[in-house]
């Protein structure tokens, strides 16, 4: 008997936001209890799924493809990241009467890869999109490690067709011996760079044979232009092909005509993120129009690769520790081309006092990449942040200071403008961030009304 | 047949709270923008360190469990830690590094953690905890600067580091911080210590250079426009004071 665990569910729900409280796992994990088969009455009721797994960019590419899918019909979705099996049943709960119909009947669900075994069974899951695999060790004997087993064997109790990121050897392994229809989506080659910037993980080796994989070219960690010369298992043209030009990006998909469609945020990461919810949406039917209508409606965070159409374009993105912003980095150096940087920091409460997390973060990348010309520093801390760009080993002769937030912002433009016209990424501490924002939003507002000149860069 | 100076960093998987990374990559750069060989040797937890090896040792500041399990470590070596200082090995201990020199930390329930008893000196978890930055006047080098973050009150009978400017320094009453006995320095301060405190950074290595040639060693001086130029907006911004020029006889 299922009813009493529904209403147990809904009625902690209610009861839980009463108290102001985020309601995303605890009532389905309480209504699961009382009845374990729960999600799998509710799942038979659903007349489609579209699931999203892998390690990195669920959130991000599940929050793009609900926003489409929700320009066509309203879907249940597991908001906030909740991707175990209490939050999916809580995310069907919301929209299951007190007598256990369904209100809606297309689910979209972020679904952790350990949990994917323990779910797909219950559900019908018509698309199912995998990201990307990312391990910190690859097994070098071609053996399935956990998290690709898991993988496989959430995958295979579907008739789903897949959607994967055809640029991951690992991702296209799935594929290959998940039994079902794939389709692959990856960037256009000419992204790809010839030499490797990244720590390359101890990793590329083939699934398929086991033998080291050669690359002509790399997007970024292991995803790029492989080839297996002992099995032949090699990437091969994207189903769905991606061409990124700054704000935009262009879909080749057979022999279509190429759609064009507004970037919702920067970053070659969220790049991938939404290609692959375009890629799924098309196979959920949705067609140009209406994707681009659910693009447009999704908002970055605040701070997170946040883009701005400034001229030259900038990125703005939130540091606050050594490990927030030793990933903000990587992603900023995994962007195409040459760049300036400018780094606001503040001491004040909310940015906390102490600034010694500068030391333990990783600025060193920075001076190991080729691709970074100028560093600006600015905020109360500007000379601290100096300091520590000197002891990271950057020239000192390309650090330049200025403590008030609006010259440095300035400073920074100039810099970017004079050398050529570079991507300018912004990165800045709590108390700093909004000030940023503003003064880049304004900064938009005047470089849109100014005329347009440019001198010619060679 | 000059070795490198060989800095050993102690227990780093467990006493590094406050970017001690910061004070050894000071250090090492220090080192090799003056053609001077430098190596740096970590001593993980449960290794007991081979003093007569090392020509610095740095003892950073971690939990109080963590200090715990260290001063646990280090008791079964304390005749050799004694010897080795008595005997000028130079020692850098910051934060809880700075309390392990003591004879024993006492804990809000009166519980003593024993420390290495290398000074005479003792530390009492006290309310509330001094946090806050910090700037104090050293006779050796200037104004030393940083941030403050500690519940223990120490208390001393040997030379403090400096006196306290701003801040609260050993125990917010008796206006010295640190410790300053033969090639000992000890301190709360960090932020992290020796980056924007350059002259300390220097007397560091000077004393390490001297102790492991036996010579006087005199440093050739850096470009520090950075270091002065964060340590004048620090002073400016948060400290409201001028700087101190360090004292000729010193230079």
């Amino acid at each position: 008997m299922v009813l009493p665990a529904i209403w147990l569910g809904k009625l902690l729900s209610i009861l839980l936001r009463l108290a102001g409280r985020n309601a995303t796992s605890l009532p389905g994990k309480m209504a699961l209890r009382l009845s374990p088969k729960l999600l799998s009455v509710l799942g038979a009721k659903l007349d489609r799924c579209v699931v999203v797994t892998g390690t990195n960019g669920k959130t991000t590419t599940s929050s793009l493809l609900a926003g489409i899918l929700n320009a066509d019909e309203p879907i249940i979705h597991n908001r906030e990241g909740a991707n175990l099996p209490q939050g999916l049943t809580t995310a069907v709960l919301q929209h299951t009467t007190w007598f256990g119909t369904l209100r809606r009947k297309t689910a979209l669900f972020e679904i952790d890869e350990a949990t994917l075994p323990l779910v797909t069974r219950h559900l019908p899951v018509k698309v199912l999109v995998v990201t990307n695999v990312f391990r910190d060790q690859l097994d070098r004997y071609g053996e399935l490690d956990t998290t690709v087993t898991k993988l496989l064997e959430g995958i295979r109790q579907t008739d789903a067709v897949l959607v994967v990121n055809g640029d991951d050897p690992l991702a296209k392994h799935i594929a290959l011996h998940s039994g079902l229809r794939y389709r692959t989506y990856g960037l256009s080659t000419h992204h790809a760079e010839i030499t490797h910037h990244d720590q390359m993980r101890d990793g590329a080796f083939c699934m398929q044979c086991g033998h080291e994989l050669t690359y002509s070219g790399f997007f970024y960690g292991q995803l790029g232009l492989y080839h297996c010369p002992e099995c032949g298992f090699s990437r091969t043209t994207p189903d769905f092909a991606g061409t990124y030009n700054g704000h935009t990006i262009a879909i080749d998909e057979d022999e279509l005509p190429q759609v064009e469609f507004v970037l919702p945020s920067r970053g070659l990461y969220n790049v991938y993120n939404t290609l692959a919810a375009i890629s799924a949406a098309r196979l959920c039917g949705m067609n140009a129009n209406g994707i681009a209508v659910g693009l447009a409606a999704y908002e970055a965070p605040l701070g997170r690769m946040q883009g701005f159409q400034t001229t030259p374009p900038s990125t703005l993105n939130l540091i606050k520790n050594p490990t927030g912003c030793d990933t903000v980095l990587q992603a900023i150096l995994s962007e195409p081309g040459q760049k300036a940087v400018c780094i606001a920091i503040n001491d004040l409460a909310a940015d906390g006092k102490d600034v010694s997390w500068l030391w333990d973060a990783g600025f060193e990348q920075l001076t190991q990449s080729p691709d970074i010309r100028v560093c600006i520093t600015t905020g109360l801390r500007a000379e601290d942040m100096a300091l520590r760009l000197k002891y990271a080993g950057y020239p000192t002769d390309k650090i330049l200071t200025a403590a008030d937030l609006d010259a440095g912002l300035q400073l920074a433009f100039e810099q970017a403008e004079s050398l050529g016209e570079l991507d300018l990424y912004v990165l800045s501490t709590y108390t700093a961030l909004y000030p940023t924002a503003a003064w880049l939003e304004k900064k938009v507002t005047l470089d849109a009304k100014t005329p347009l000149y440019r001198t010619s860069v060679s | 047949m000059q070795r490198p100076l060989c800095i050993a960093h102690l227990y780093p998987d467990l006493l590094n709270l406050y970017a001690d990374k910061g004070n050894i990559q000071t250090l090492v750069s220090r080192c090799q923008w003056r053609g001077i060989d430098v190596e740096v040797v970590s001593v993980p937890a449960g290794t007991t360190p081979r003093l007569s090896d090392y020509d610095l040792v740095l003892l950073g500041g971690g939990s109080d469990r963590e200090q715990a399990l260290v001063g646990r470590t280090l008791l079964s070596s304390q005749p050799e830690w004694k010897a080795a200082v008595e005997d000028g090995l130079p020692l850098l201990a910051i934060c809880g590094g700075y309390q392990l020199l003591g004879e024993y930390y006492q804990l809000p329930n009166k519980a003593k953690v024993p420390g290495l008893s290398l000074l005479d000196l003792i530390t009492e978890a006290g309310e509330p905890r001094l946090i806050g930055n910090v700037a104090i006047s050293s006779e050796e080098c200037g104004m030393i600067i940083g941030f403050e973050n500690h519940g223990g009150r120490t208390t001393h009978s040997h030379d403090v580091l400096g006196r306290v400017k701003k801040g609260f320094g050993n125990n917010g009453t008796d206006g010295g911080e640190g410790v300053r006995y033969k090639n000992v320095f000890g301190t709360y301060i960090h932020g992290p210590l020796l980056p924007k405190n350059p002259a300390l950074a220097d007397l560091v290595l000077k004393t390490a250079l001297e102790h492991a040639s036996g010579n006087t060693v005199e440093l050739e001086p850096l470009d520090d426009r950075f270091e002065t130029a964060a340590r004048k907006a620090f002073l400016e911004r948060r400290i409201q004071l001028p700087e101190e020029s360090v004292p000729a006889a010193q230079a």
